[in-house]
């Protein structure tokens, strides 16, 4: 659990980062949004203490990190940052190793890691172990940066716009990779953007800030449903609103009984996607499956609308 | 390199190579540009000698260079000897500046004549390009793998020793092998205070007036330059290789 306490930060006279307090639960997602020059970054450098408060202070498990040296404060703390930092004069093997090989782990039990996490992001461990950054495609650097961070096995993994630097399609895939991997390892994360969606799609609670302060921190729907100020109301766009809702859900939750005619949806997807594979196809329902592809029942038209209005009131 | 590129170095290799230990075998080539009979080949000494000592003392000087310009780049790129950049920077532009002759003249009173005063004309003399090539190096590793790194709990140390230095290395050989291929050269006047080198064959041509003798000291020098360059050219590429980069990034 990381604990933010009062944190504050000024370089001369500008207040970068004023009286900022969140709690991130254990195994949580907990992203920072807003738009650039409202502090973010600031305030995910003063958790691992890359910029050290003026006030205020930070717990991890209840533990005042001021109380750890600096570097090994560090070591136990994942950092990937908008395009990644990977050492250009090291392997892709060589990277991955380098916080355990700061701690002095011997080189078998660094091999066995480094290969175990090249199968956990898909690289194939014999065509990229011995690759050099410059090698590898963005996703390719983008999964190699991820991977070096979760080397030691931190607890926190702070993100800095981690896929800032990949074009859309890539993205998408690399957000859903890191949630699969985030809810097979339980790691916390506390990860920085700009980007609404990326928030909406990551965060199990949303940070908004603006010009230092922190406006609200809710779970997304709230963030919708209740936005604190008008800003908060702008940054999530009012006219994209429903929609967002709809992708905080899954078929599951507006799923009727019966059955319909057409390729069923999985009971995982969100209505969002539901509710767009039904307008395209020109359909009033669609049967929906299990994760086996057993029909399970139908999702309507009238059914996600009625849900959609339901969540807003 | 071309397969072509190589089989002319290694040829001239053994060009130098013969010519050094067995420079009569060579008399017919020199013989057309004496007169009066004078000797086609140097015979006050062995080729092979001050071959040894002059690239002994470059090679002790460019040393001695680089040990004092990477510390002093390294120390003012660090937050505690930032402010001394500047004066790092002016000192050395003199080292530069000041004529390898004005320093030999002034460094003969206070030292002696031999190899010493040479030693301190070449020593400042290359300075310069590897305290330049230090610093474009190390400011040039990008501020993200440095964040990166520290990030990942490297203390100042381990960012110098693994990741600085490492990125650096190729642009600090560039600057080694310019001021080597400098010293080369100018360690010929250090023969006019009689420290032992190949300048010893150019002068003594000069006041016999003997070309054949200026030349054999002018061609040893220049292909001892040639090889060296190559070598360290080679032995630089290694190194940007295991950076990762493209060998044609590396000029």
């Amino acid at each position: 659990m990381i604990e933010i306490e009062h944190l504050s930060k000024r370089y001369g006279d500008t207040i970068v980062v004023d009286d900022v307090s969140f709690t991130v639960g254990e195994g949580e997602i907990a992203v920072v949004v807003g738009t650039s020059g409202a502090g973010k970054s600031t305030l995910l450098r003063m958790i691992n203490r890359l910029v050290a408060p003026d006030a205020g202070r930070v717990l991890i498990d209840g533990q005042d990190t001021t109380t750890v040296p600096e570097d090994e404060l560090r070591h136990r703390i994942g950092y990937v940052i908008q395009g990644y930092g990977l050492f250009p004069h090291r392997t892709v093997a060589e990277n991955i190793g380098t916080v355990p090989r700061l701690l002095g782990w011997d080189r078998r039990r660094i091999a066995a890691r480094v290969e175990e996490l090249l199968d956990l992001f898909q690289l194939e461990p014999s065509e990229f172990a011995q690759k050099f950054p410059h090698q590898l495609s963005g996703g390719q650097q983008q999964r190699v940066g991820v991977a070096r961070a979760l080397a030691a096995k931190p607890a926190l993994l702070l993100m800095d716009e981690p896929f800032g630097s990949l074009d859309p399609v890539i993205r998408g895939k690399a957000q859903d990779d890191l949630l699969t991997i985030q809810r097979r390892l339980g790691t916390t994360i506390v990860l920085v953007t700009h980007d609404m969606n990326e928030a909406f799609h990551l965060g199990d609670r949303i940070a908004v800030m603006d010009q230092a302060r922190l406006l609200q921190y809710a779970k997304p729907a709230d963030l919708l449903t209740h936005p604190a100020e008008a800003f908060v109301e702008q940054l999530v766009g009012t006219a994209e609103r429903p929609f967002r809702l709809l992708s905080l859900v899954t078929v599951k939750d507006a799923m009727e009984p019966g059955s319909a005619e057409g390729e069923p949806i999985i009971v995982t997807a969100t209505l969002r996607d539901a509710l767009a594979r039904l307008i395209w196809r020109g359909l009033p329902a669609l049967p929906v499956a299990d994760a086996s592809g057993a029909p399970i029942g139908r999702i309507s038209v009238d059914g996600i609308l009625k849900h959609g209005r339901a969540s807003l009131s | 390199m071309s397969a072509r590129a190589v089989i002319l170095r290694i040829a001239a290799l053994l060009l130098l190579v013969a010519f050094v230990t067995a420079p009569q075998l060579f008399a017919f080539a020199f013989a057309p540009l004496t007169a009066n009979n004078a000797p086609a080949i140097y015979n006050q000494g062995s080729l092979l000698a001050l071959t040894l000592s002059h690239l002994r003392i470059v090679v002790l000087a460019t040393l001695a260079s680089t040990i004092l310009a990477v510390a002093l780049g390294i120390f003012v790129t660090r937050p505690a000897g930032r402010e001394f950049l500047p004066l790092s920077r002016s000192l050395v532009n003199i080292g530069q500046t000041f004529p390898p002759i004005a320093v030999l003249a002034i460094a003969v009173p206070l030292v002696g004549f031999g190899e010493k005063p040479t030693f301190i004309a070449l020593f400042l003399y290359g300075l310069l390009p590897i305290f330049e090539n230090t610093l474009a190096g190390l400011t040039e590793v990008s501020p993200r793998t440095l964040d990166a790194a520290r990030g990942m709990g490297m203390n100042a140390r381990q960012r110098l020793w693994q990741v600085e230095l490492p990125l650096a290395l190729p642009v600090i050989l560039a600057g080694i092998r310019l001021s080597v291929i400098i010293s080369l050269g100018t360690a010929t006047i250090g023969s006019t205070v009689a420290a032992k080198g190949l300048g010893e064959v150019i002068i003594a041509g000069l006041q016999s007036n003997n070309v054949a003798f200026i030349l054999q000291g002018g061609l040893v020098v220049a292909l001892l330059a040639v090889l060296i360059h190559d070598g360290l050219g080679l032995a630089e590429r290694a190194a940007a290789r295991r950076l990762g980069r493209p060998l044609d990034e590396i000029a």
